[in-house]
């Protein structure tokens, strides 16, 4: 009964806190809502840059040169082995073929491609990878494996592009999480600063609290649900800016960068998960902030 | 007596010649703030349960800081105090709160929440003690019925007079049923009649079992209510006389 009793004290507190200073609390609960939305608008950029990075690698077609002298069975067990690493489509491209092709691109210029005594390429295989292995590392470590195969003399699958291009994402990711940390950790000094000014404010009520025999405990929980309730706030305006973003500039956006994009660039905004995530993330921040502000200010 | 402290009283009653227990014991207590002279100087005194004392002596005595030292407001430098026969010198941190729930005190500044009605106020302490809400409402009531406030339960403090502000206090002190009362200048700031009405209600208190301290520097209240006497000068017990004979002394 008594911890019941307590409970409902301590909530009736930390909310009666929020109404008392709500200038405050409001710049608490604001920060701790832009660090949220940038958040999922990072979440969301990664999503869509994901994408693009998979879409790319489905782009770039492996090419496997074969060895000259292999005949046709060999090239049947070379493709057949080719299927089994990658999992993906493979076209078989015999010399004439390659020649042929060669011919056509040329244009005017291939008619000397009919002068050569005997045609130069060798037979190759075209393998489309599957959406699962279109990652560059995974590219990479196929490409590897493919080398390895006898009979194989080279493989093509536009390393630069796809090694530019994941380097970038590294980057991306890094300069992400280095803003997340800065942002995050500028959040729960600002939660902590507001919460610092309502311990202020209630130094008295503080004061004859531990007069009348209110333990350590007692008095400063209320300020550690302050600080999860502003988080809490705060992560639900988050998810609001993200509906209301997604809502209103998402079809305008995916329809301006569909083309580079691709799919993907249409996924809602607020799922599930970033819903759980970011009242997670909000709870964390306002309660490291309520945290940082009891144990340095709090000195009952 | 209720509450904790019954099964730790041994002492016995000093002037009654009653086996009565002791309710706080000083043992050669110091308290001094460094680089300054020491504020109490071997304090030894005994205070029976239900027993009324005045404790007086002109402003910087020590009065304040001797009932600090009842409640853990302060720790002594030197020398042992027992509250309810528990040695408060040597008392964890954390017992502390545990102590001061069965400890009223009356502070001369009032200490009331000035934004929070009366009846709040009153049921602060209740909220620290986890009362539920609808029992401590009752018992809001009851105190602030004893002490002629019932018709101000939702008044704020600012708006009541100096001697209805001390009867909150007063309320406040005692709405869980504290087995001691410490009330530092209760009537300071309050005129002769007002001082009347606060000081009967405390003599009320007593009466009913609870055991009071009451430091003064108002010679009239001891030679009106002619209780145990203790008096203070630069730190030192320098005198401690029952009730009638502090009145004569007061009246020569």
């Amino acid at each position: 009964m008594s911890v019941l009793s307590k409970a409902a004290y301590f909530w009736r507190s930390a909310a009666g806190g929020l109404k008392h200073a709500p200038f405050v609390h409001f710049i608490a609960v604001s920060t701790i809502a832009i660090a949220l939305f940038a958040a999922g608008l990072a979440r969301g950029a990664s999503h869509v840059v994901d994408n693009l990075l998979a879409s790319l690698g489905g782009e770039v077609e492996v090419t496997i040169y074969l060895a000259p002298q292999l005949g046709q069975d060999e090239v049947h067990g070379v493709h057949t082995r080719v299927v089994e690493l990658s999992h993906g489509e493979v076209t078989v491209v015999p010399p004439e073929a390659a020649l042929l092709r060669l011919k056509h691109e040329l244009g005017d210029l291939g008619e000397a491609l009919s002068e050569l005594p005997e045609n130069p390429l060798p037979a190759t295989l075209e393998l489309r990878v599957p959406e699962a292995r279109r990652s560059p590392a995974a590219l990479q470590t196929l490409a590897k494996e493919l080398r390895a195969l006898p009979g194989v003399t080279g493989v093509d699958y536009g390393e630069a592009a796809v090694e530019r291009l994941s380097a970038i994402a590294r980057a991306l990711s890094f300069g992400a999480l280095v803003a997340l940390v800065v942002v995050l950790g500028t959040t729960i000094v600002i939660v902590a600063a507001t919460l610092q000014l309502a311990i202020y404010a209630r130094r008295e009520e503080i004061e004859i609290q531990k007069l009348v025999g209110a333990t350590d405990r007692f008095v400063k929980t209320p300020f550690l649900l302050e600080g999860l309730l502003q988080g809490l706030l705060g992560a639900l305006v988050a998810l609001g800016g993200l509906w209301l973003f997604g809502r209103l500039l998402g079809p305008t956006l995916g329809s301006l960068f569909a083309f580079i994009l691709g799919p993907g660039v249409n996924a809602p905004w607020v799922e599930t998960r970033t819903v759980v995530e970011l009242l997670a993330a909000g709870c964390a921040l306002g309660l490291g902030g309520s945290f940082v502000a009891v144990g340095r200010f709090l000195r009952v | 007596m209720s509450g904790p402290f019954l099964g730790v009283l041994r002492g016995r009653g000093r002037l009654s010649g009653l086996a009565l227990p002791v309710m706080i014991q000083f043992f050669h207590v110091y308290k001094a703030y460094p680089g300054d002279p020491p504020v109490l100087q071997d304090i030894n005194l005994n205070v029976e349960k239900g027993e009324f004392v005045f404790l007086t002596g002109p402003s910087g005595a020590g009065k304040t800081t001797l009932l600090k030292l009842i409640f853990c407001g302060e720790k002594a430098t030197k020398g042992q105090i027992l509250v309810g026969g528990k040695n408060i010198a040597r008392i964890r941190e954390s017992a502390v709160p545990y102590l001061r729930r069965n400890i009223g005190v009356v502070f001369q500044d009032f200490k009331l929440l000035p934004h929070r009605s009366v009846a709040d106020n009153v049921g602060f302490t209740l909220d620290v003690l986890g009362v539920p809400r609808a029992e401590g409402r009752e018992k809001v009531h009851r105190m602030l019925k004893r002490v002629g406030l019932e018709h101000k339960a939702n008044s704020l403090p600012l708006r009541l007079s100096g001697g209805e502000q001390q009867r909150v206090v007063i309320a406040r002190a005692l709405v869980n049923d504290p087995t001691i009362l410490l009330a530092d200048e209760p009537t300071g700031n309050l005129d002769p009649a007002l001082t009347v009405e606060i000081m009967d209600l405390l003599t009320d208190i007593n009466i009913r079992g609870t055991t009071v301290m009451v430091a003064t520097h108002d010679a009239t209240l001891l030679s009106r209510y002619q209780k145990r006497t203790v008096r203070l000068e630069r730190g030192l017990i320098v005198s401690d006389e029952d009730g009638v004979k502090a009145a004569r002394r007061m009246l020569v």
